[in-house]
């Protein structure tokens, strides 16, 4: 049962396509088990397209309607859109490097141009989870297993939002090895104001 | 008569390929797309661009809208939206949400089509029952680009203060729109 959503702030960003793509990768993986957030989301792209119907229009160029009902007919290569991964299966395709006891990383991407990084983090069970640095993780959602602290027990796609490191003692659970996807996000430059929103600890 | 609204446009261009249908839906939406784009911050020439791939998408998947899941303003604003992502991505994971058009799909009956008329009309109406402060956070959530610091001084409040507008102005959304949607 899922009993961690994200926040509103998140799910504006991601409809607004403000989210950085690591966190929306992350994202990806709640809103897959949660018809919940799914509706949230939809109403929020009405939102969207009631706010778009309401523009003050800007002029395309004058041949701008003619030339693209020259292109109606031409021939698309239908090459489905790529889809996020989202099983545990499909996000583990690096290898896993040993952090300390009873904790691994697996590095999905190197930091982004918001300085966003994607990891899989994977701790045995009874094993508290480690910091990352000074910044902890932005965002995680729970592949397997499950951990528990101060604010609750995440299991599976539960969303956790903030800094894990800042005054509670993540733990995992007993049972299966805990793996998060975790989107962390180290530095500030060239956020939007709402990419900020969604990242509550950096250094407001 | 009344035009038909863009719903009808898109099910008749995905019914039979309707030219006419078309250019009613790209006049009425390419230049707000238009305008939207180049809200995101895209140049002009980019802008008007993305404007004509956006309704040329729509053309060619105007058989995957799905009037019982979206209006017709929300399917476009999601198709321009996902087209300035994969435009401007960088990052090795697409940030863009999932298309309502990668799902298969029965042919809608009267009643979705009306009802998805009507749901534009009664989030609209949702939003002008907003508190002023609280439709300018929305709005500036999906329209600005700007640095967080450019939008304290715009709004002249913290950005403490515009997360807890928006949680407000999502949790009345909620209640006004609850069971409707």
């Amino acid at each position: 049962m899922i009993r961690h959503h994200p926040s509103d702030a998140t799910l504006i960003a991601q409809a607004a396509g403000q989210l950085p793509a690591l966190h929306a990768a992350v994202l990806a993986v709640h809103l897959s088990a949660c018809p919940h957030c799914r509706g949230e989301l939809r109403r929020l792209e009405d939102i969207g397209g009631v706010l778009l119907a309401e523009l003050p229009p800007v002029p395309l160029q004058p041949d701008a309607l003619a030339r693209t009902l020259a292109r109606l007919d031409e021939k698309v290569d239908a090459t489905p859109p790529a889809v996020a991964p989202i099983t545990l299966a499909a996000l583990a395709v690096g290898r896993w490097w040993w952090l300390g006891p009873g904790v691994r990383l697996m590095p999905l991407s190197r930091r982004d141009a918001s300085g966003t990084r994607l990891d899989l983090l994977c701790v045995a069970p009874g094993r508290a989870l480690p910091g990352h640095g000074h910044t902890g993780p932005e965002m995680a959602c729970i592949l397997q297993g499950a951990y528990a602290d101060e604010t609750g027990e995440y299991s599976a796609y539960d969303i956790a939002e903030g800094n894990a490191g800042l005054d509670h003692t993540p733990i995992a659970s007993p049972g299966a090895d805990c793996i998060c996807l975790v989107a962390t996000t180290g530095r500030l430059r060239g956020h939007t104001w709402l990419a900020r929103l969604v990242q509550p600890l950096m250094g407001i | 008569m009344t035009e038909p609204g863009p719903e009808r446009l898109i099910l008749k261009i995905a019914a039979h390929g309707d030219r006419a249908a078309f250019t009613a839906l790209f006049m009425q939406f390419a230049p707000r797309v238009k305008a939207y784009l180049s809200r995101r911050g895209l140049d002009g020439t980019q802008a008007e661009e993305l404007a004509q791939e956006a309704l040329l998408t729509v053309w060619r998947k105007a058989a995957q809208f799905d009037p019982a899941r979206a209006s017709a303003a929300a399917w476009i604003f999601t198709i321009a939206r996902n087209l300035r992502i994969d435009a401007a991505r960088r990052a090795q994971f697409s940030q863009r949400g999932p298309d309502p058009t990668d799902e298969p799909l029965a042919a809608p009956t009267a009643d979705v089509i009306l009802a998805a008329e009507h749901r534009g009309a009664r989030v609209g109406a949702a939003l002008a029952a907003l508190p002023a402060e609280q439709l300018e956070v929305i709005r500036l959530a999906f329209f600005d680009d700007r640095p967080h610091a450019d939008i304290e001084r715009v709004l002249g409040i913290p950005l403490g203060t515009v997360k807890s507008r928006l949680r407000l102005a999502m949790s009345r959304l909620r209640k006004l729109l609850e069971d409707d949607l």
